[in-house]
């Protein structure tokens, strides 16, 4: 064992000298890679880091605009960074994204075309996507029996207090436009205006707002129903088959967090490599078994198990109406102060 | 801990001399601390709450009183009273509850009180957030408070304890009691007992020698200890979104979405904090002005 060990370190030192020698004018062997917190698998980054040499810098952020934030601050460069669409569209919109070179991320072939060419990166150029996933209804089926299938099922005076929902304005406001049959993206002050008295009604029988971990509250046996993320979701599922996931009927919104350069970032040559290493099914698929969202990874989809496959918080049967959300510019100011008056209403 | 300060400032009156070259290296830190981490950053948000909000977040420098017009909109305005409520809440049940306690720390025997001192610390070696997430396991409904309740038939059915606003002020009482109690016990261990007994002797009652004699006594620790609690309570969010389920928004939420939330509106988030520290520093001129003129009557 002890002489394996030994042999393993010999060739790790000359794999890295041969590194050395091939990379004697390659740009610095770091990247740094700003994420969502406990969405990139530890066993990713070593691995890239054991076959390229290239240190991996990870840091974490827990909302897209604390990444904004922190990219527009300035302090810190970094080389890649995980914004969710609407982010994406954005960032394109100031020039802060750089051009991804596709001839550097060869495996980008494997990216399934549904998740190419979305409205955040019309023609392709600047992202990878990460993982895509919906928000939609939790359902824990011993409590609560009748059929629930849209928005306005989930709000009943029945449920109040048992009801557990992301606590995110945009998201809240794009359900309510659901309600009425506007998409999540008819953003305007006369829609904002019809759905102050649907939240005004709703936002009562709220128990927990919780976009970190709204799983908790529903295992815990404090709610019964609830509107959350896809990948929580599926973990509730894995935990207990009695958690059923359902897409309103009225279309829900499908999030695409993606990995983009920043226009600053000092290597983006070792970004692309990254970029490419989490491109290969077999690396996709170690994503997939820790956050299990919908890998738009069509050969990583292949390779996975078929209870991962089967799903129905991961992988949605049917054809459900799924919708991106866009750049919703000075809106967004009213929206965070329309949600938060009707909070302090309730 | 006044009384402290003027047998300081009576000495350096006896010796009368101006601070020297080594006394003002001493200080330099301090001055370049206060200076980078509390001036600069003050003056910043200063400037940011009367700028226009950036695209994607950030300020674009044009002005503008926009921000401190919103401040006083009755949605925010709302919230800052139930903030103001739910701190002075926790303040003044952190003061009985701890007020006794300290005072009985500061009374006891010295071995004692040392044991004890260390009994209210010892919570500070553990994360702040794990204690609180602790609190969550205590009070869900399937947890450890309800089961032990209907297991000895005191109820029948699970009570909602989570995500109350009860729960909000158990975890800040929880979070905060320690703050009250240690300056409290600074004042009751410089307590002089013969001033107390001197209370007895004349004909004062329990009663009248605890709020003629030992209240005043340690009122400038039950200032501090006032001040120590209040101030974060009222700043603090994540007790209340973690036990109190962030249905209700405390002002501190309020900031915080500015900056990390869909908004992204940099100049309102300073306006707040602004307005917010200048309304505790309005609060703070007033209770210093009218303890100078309690004493001096």
């Amino acid at each position: 064992m002890k002489r394996i060990a030994s042999l393993a370190g010999v060739f790790l030192v000359a794999a890295s000298v041969l590194a050395g020698c091939q990379s004697a004018q390659e740009p610095p062997k770091e990247i740094n890679l700003f994420a969502w917190s406990e969405y990139v698998p530890q066993g990713v980054i070593d691995g890239f880091t054991k076959e390229t040499g290239i240190k991996v810098n990870y840091e974490a952020y827990a909302s897209n605009e604390e990444m904004l934030a922190k990219l527009v601050s300035g302090a810190q460069k970094y080389d890649l960074i995980q914004p969710s669409e609407y982010t994406i569209e954005a960032l394109i919109k100031e020039n802060q994204l750089l051009p991804v070179d596709w001839s550097k991320v060869p495996n980008s072939k494997n990216i399934g075309s549904q998740f190419k060419n979305l409205p955040h990166d019309p023609e392709h150029k600047y992202s990878v996507p990460w993982m895509a996933g919906s928000v939609g209804i939790v359902v824990n089926s011993e409590k609560v029996t009748e059929e629930i299938d849209e928005y306005d099922d989930v709000f009943q005076e029945k449920y109040s207090g048992r009801i557990v929902v992301l606590d995110d304005p945009r998201e809240i406001v794009s359900w309510a436009l659901g309600s009425i049959g506007k998409g999540p993206n008819d953003v305007t002050p006369e829609t904002l205006e019809q759905v102050k008295p649907i939240l005004a009604k709703w936002l009562p029988l709220v128990k927990v707002y919780d976009s970190d971990s709204p799983k908790t509250a529903l295992l815990n046996g404090d709610v019964d129903i609830g509107i959350v993320w896809s990948g929580e979701a599926a973990i509730l599922y894995n935990e207990n088959p009695k958690f059923k996931y359902v897409l309103p009927k009225e279309g829900a919104h499908q999030f695409v967090d993606s990995l983009a350069i920043p226009a600053n970032a000092p290597n983006p040559e070792g970004a692309m490599a990254f970029m490419d290493y989490i491109l290969r099914p077999e690396v996709s698929k170690l994503i997939s078994a820790d956050f299990p969202y919908t890998n738009p990874n069509v050969e990583a989809q292949k390779r996975l198990s078929p209870e991962e496959k089967n799903n129905p918080a991961s992988y949605p049967p049917g054809d459900p109406k799924l919708e991106g959300f866009r750049d919703i510019g000075e809106q967004a100011v009213q929206i965070d102060k329309i949600v938060t008056d009707m909070k302090a209403e309730g | 801990m006044r009384t402290g300060q003027t047998t300081i400032a009576a000495a350096a009156s006896v010796r009368q001399r101006t601070p020297g070259v080594t006394a003002w290296l001493l200080m330099a830190p301090l001055f370049l601390w206060v200076l980078l981490f509390v001036v600069a950053p003050t003056l910043i948000m200063l400037v940011y709450s009367f700028c226009e909000r950036g695209t994607l977040g950030g300020v674009v420098f044009k002005f503008t009183l926009a921000n401190y017009a919103a401040v006083f909109d009755a949605t925010y305005l709302r919230i800052v009273i139930r903030s103001i409520l739910f701190a002075g809440l926790t303040t003044a049940v952190c003061l009985v509850m701890g007020y006794p306690v300290a005072y009985h720390i500061g009374r006891s025997s010295e071995k004692w009180r040392n044991i004890l001192l260390m009994l209210v610390m010892i919570p500070f070696w553990t994360s702040f957030l794990i204690r609180t997430y602790a609190w969550m396991t205590i009070l869900k409904s399937e947890g450890l408070l309800n089961s032990l309740l209907v297991q000895y038939g005191l109820i029948t059915q699970p009570f909602e304890m989570l995500y109350t606003p009860g729960a909000v002020v158990l975890g800040l009482v929880y979070t905060f009691l320690p703050f009250m109690i240690l300056p409290i016990y600074t004042s009751v261990e410089k307590l002089d007992n013969a001033l107390v007994e001197a209370a007895f002797d004349l004909g004062a009652g329990p009663m009248r020698a605890f709020s003629k004699v030992i209240v005043p006594m340690t009122s400038p620790g039950i200032t501090a200890g006032i001040l120590l609690v209040f101030v974060p309570a009222l700043g603090l969010y994540a007790v209340n979104d973690i036990l109190g389920g962030g249905k209700v928004d405390m002002i501190g939420n309020i900031i915080e979405n500015q900056f990390k939330g869909n908004a992204r509106n940099w100049p309102f988030g300073a306006a707040l904090g602004i307005a917010l520290m200048a309304a505790f520093g309005i609060a703070f001129w007033f209770t210093g002005r009218r303890q100078a003129t309690v004493q001096t009557s």
